[in-house]
């Protein structure tokens, strides 16, 4: 049995704190031996204590199963501040006054969506939801054409929602393809949206994503002057945002 | 960015429902595959008919060895989460030979496990039914057909998938639970207490208490099937070792109140060791074999629900067919291995009372084949313990301590086990070994690889390390 450890044990809460800040110090892959030696805890305690700290989901061990790293709970003990730089938001400033429709910019934290700078006259849906539904918005599927489809059922939010996976696997084809990700009426049956890829000028990499959200039937037209307005956007915002 | 070696971006054993499965579910698994309530009511008359007035340290015995052996498998729930349970902690202890081993006993156990309570709710089932209804058709039809309508049932469910069924598992266990005291506090209140004595030709003393010790450590087995579910509960290295050790306590307190309660009531050192079915209690003999009969349902599926997810590793790992590995899409459970194992199952359990064998003596049968797979299994995970904890270097002097208690009271179980087993047990088991072996000589032939590379388990993939790559 794990002993619970109360608010009467300070010695083992800050022991548990030395261990992870420990485990942040030394890198991926530090063992429980050498934390035990570095911290002079001893070996037993550090082991059951490793092992809380694992349950609970701050640390991870490592495929071989002796080594340690920083499970990804632990980056809620220090959020990174997100916002867009100054610069950026001129540029969605001037975005949304030459367009009627929603402008929002949004980074991307794994399999996570994060407004930087919601448009304020057109409020968007919450982020959570978002990132709970990536398949059924265009920001959502410009993260989904980065990697894998993921393992769990697809809501269907609308009629309109793909959840076929074959199908969604042929539009996720065709945004990796153009870059560009569209979505009518798939999230909230009266809304669509366009969505473009923001990546890093130097290695590529997705970090943040432009759309433009208005009425379904709109989005579904060609809309080729917006798409080039987008992409222009995207080329000033990639060097602000990587 | 950092890169990690050795770091997938995906897990081996994805297609299951990954960290979903709630803490109570996790220990609904464990509580329902180890059938307390079914256990309660016959496993208690068993161990008095052996040990008398010393079933009590019968049971304190077997509670004592069950924890030591919970600790053991406690030392892995904590550090890995697989879907392969015992075998797949074998695996990272005892290498592929170990693992192999470990495996063939749990498909054996679990297996016979799921045949015996299919048997076990058919047999009391069919009572019921001719007590009800009083003679409709001959009674080994009957038991057939209620066989073939539980696996029916049990094997949808196991496709739907526990999150549905966790908690219908534990309102059954608990409401089982409840029925059985109930009565055995009424037989004890209603009857004049008397001191039991063991049946006339028995040990009882000391050598008794240690001839009771193995049909009250039988009462245990299953209490490990919650490691099986270590890929699809939420916080697995919380909730499975918990829900293992809790279900072991929680079951040996159950077995000391209903030893104590029929220790009180007349006549039960010589009763028949079935249920305690009294003739003037009939009212509560319904009542008892309702309960019963709804805890073997649950242990039915829920035993199930760990040996397809063993197949379902062994598939992964390439060492059972494939197609065993394959996962039902919209309710992400090996679907696959339910199909193919329910069948075979129910065929077991529904042929002895077709070609005339007394229920009892195939349910005992079953569940003693059952007992030995189980047994073997503990013993090579408590091996396995030592070895692993010494590898990644975190090994304590305690475990140490644990271990070699855990294994030389497994192994003095199973010599006893082996000397008084009847022939037909033997050249059950020895039937099984061979067909052990032969599996083992073949696979090493063909597929090496695929042995040298058993114990996979949900490995931490770059999505769970804070900072490693994009993906």
């Amino acid at each position: 049995m794990t002993s619970p450890i109360s608010g009467r044990q300070p010695q083992a809460v800050r022991s548990a704190l030395r261990i992870l800040e420990e485990v942040a110090t030394a890198g991926v892959g530090v063992t429980a031996k050498e934390i035990s030696a570095a911290l002079r805890i001893p070996p037993a305690t550090t082991y059951r204590l490793l092992n809380l700290l694992v349950a609970e989901e701050y640390l991870v061990r490592l495929p071989d199963l002796g080594g340690f790293a920083l499970g990804r709970r632990s980056a809620n003990l220090a959020p990174a501040p997100l916002t867009a730089p100054t610069a950026a938001r001129a540029v969605m400033h001037r975005l949304r006054e030459r367009v009627r429709w929603g402008a929002h910019l949004v980074a991307f934290d794994r399999h996570r969506l994060l407004f930087l700078d919601p448009d304020p006259d057109h409020p968007p849906t919450d982020a959570d939801e978002l990132s709970r539904h990536l398949h059924a918005s265009g920001l959502g599927r410009l993260l989904l054409a980065e990697g894998e489809l993921p393992d769990a059922p697809l809501t269907r939010l609308t009629p309109h929602t793909v959840v076929d996976r074959d199908e969604l696997g042929v539009a996720l084809a065709e945004v990796r393809r153009t870059g560009l990700a569209r979505q009518c009426g798939e999230f909230h049956a009266a809304l669509g949206c366009l969505a473009v890829a923001i990546r890093a000028p130097g290695d590529g990499r997705l970090v943040a994503g432009l759309a433009l959200t208005g009425p379904a039937e709109r989005v579904a037209a060609p809309n080729t002057e917006l798409v080039a307005l987008l992409r222009e956007q995207v080329g000033e915002l990639a060097p602000l945002l990587a | 960015m950092t890169r990690i070696p050795g770091l997938r971006s995906r897990s081996p054993v994805a297609g299951l429902d990954r960290r979903t499965l709630r803490p109570l579910g996790v220990f609904a698994q464990s509580v329902a595959t180890t059938a307390p309530a079914g256990a309660m009511a016959s496993t208690p008359l068993l161990v008095i008919a052996v040990a008398g007035g010393g079933a009590l340290w019968s049971f304190a015995v077997a509670a004592v060895v069950v924890a030591l052996v919970a600790a053991c498998i406690a030392v892995f729930a904590r550090r890995m989460a697989a879907a392969g349970g015992l075998y797949s902690f074998t695996a990272k202890g005892l290498g592929p030979t170990g693992a192999y081993a470990c495996a063939v006993s749990m498909v054996v156990g679990y297996g016979m496990l799921v045949a015996a309570a299919f048997s076990g709710a058919s047999w009391y089932g069919s009572a019921l039914v001719a007590r009800l209804g009083a003679g409709t058709g001959p009674v080994a039809l009957v038991g057939a057909g209620l066989v073939v309508a539980l696996a029916g049932t049990v094997a949808v469910c196991a496709i739907r998938g526990i999150r549905l069924v966790g908690r219908v598992m534990l309102v059954i266990e608990a409401l089982s639970i409840g029925l059985i005291l109930v009565v055995l506090v009424a037989l004890a209140v209603t009857t004049a207490p008397a001191t039991p004595e063991p049946v006339a030709g028995t040990p009882g003393g000391v050598g008794g208490i240690a001839v009771g010790v193995l049909p009250a450590l039988a009462a245990f087995i299953g209490f490990d099937s919650a490691a099986s579910l270590g890929v699809e509960a939420r916080r697995p290295f919380a909730s499975v070792p918990r829900a293992i050790t809790a279900t072991a306590a929680v079951t040996a307190v159950l077995y000391l109140v209903a030893t104590l309660l029929l220790m009180g009531t007349a006549g039960a050192g010589g009763a028949s060791a079935t249920a305690p079915t009294a003739g003037d209690l009939s009212w509560a003999s319904v009542l008892m074999d309702v309960g019963i009969v709804a805890s073997f349902s649950a242990c039915a599926l829920a035993a199930l629900t760990t040996l397809v997810r063993v197949l379902f590793s062994l598939a992964r790992e390439g060492v059972a067919p494939a197609a065993l590995g394959r996962t039902h899409r919209r309710f992400l459970t090996p679907a696959f291995a339910v199909v193919v194992a329910v069948p075979v199952l129910a065929v077991v359990a529904a042929a002895g009372g077709l070609v005339g064998v007394a229920p009892a003596a195939v349910f005992g049968g079953l569940l003693s084949v059952a007992t030995l797979g189980f047994l073997a299994a503990y013993l090579l995970v408590c091996l396995a313990a030592p070895r692993f904890l010494a590898r990644i270097g975190e090994l304590t002097r305690g475990l140490v301590v644990t271990s070699v208690l855990a294994v030389a009271a497994l192994v003095a179980t199973l010599v006893v086990v082996v000397l008084n087993a009847g022939a037909g047990l033997l050249i059950t088991v020895a039937g099984l070994v061979v067909v052990g072996v032969g599996g083992w000589l073949v696979l090493r032939r063909r597929r090496a690889s695929a042995l040298r590379g058993m114990g996979v388990y949900d490995e931490t993939t770059t999505a769970d390390v804070l900072g490693a790559g994009d993906r």
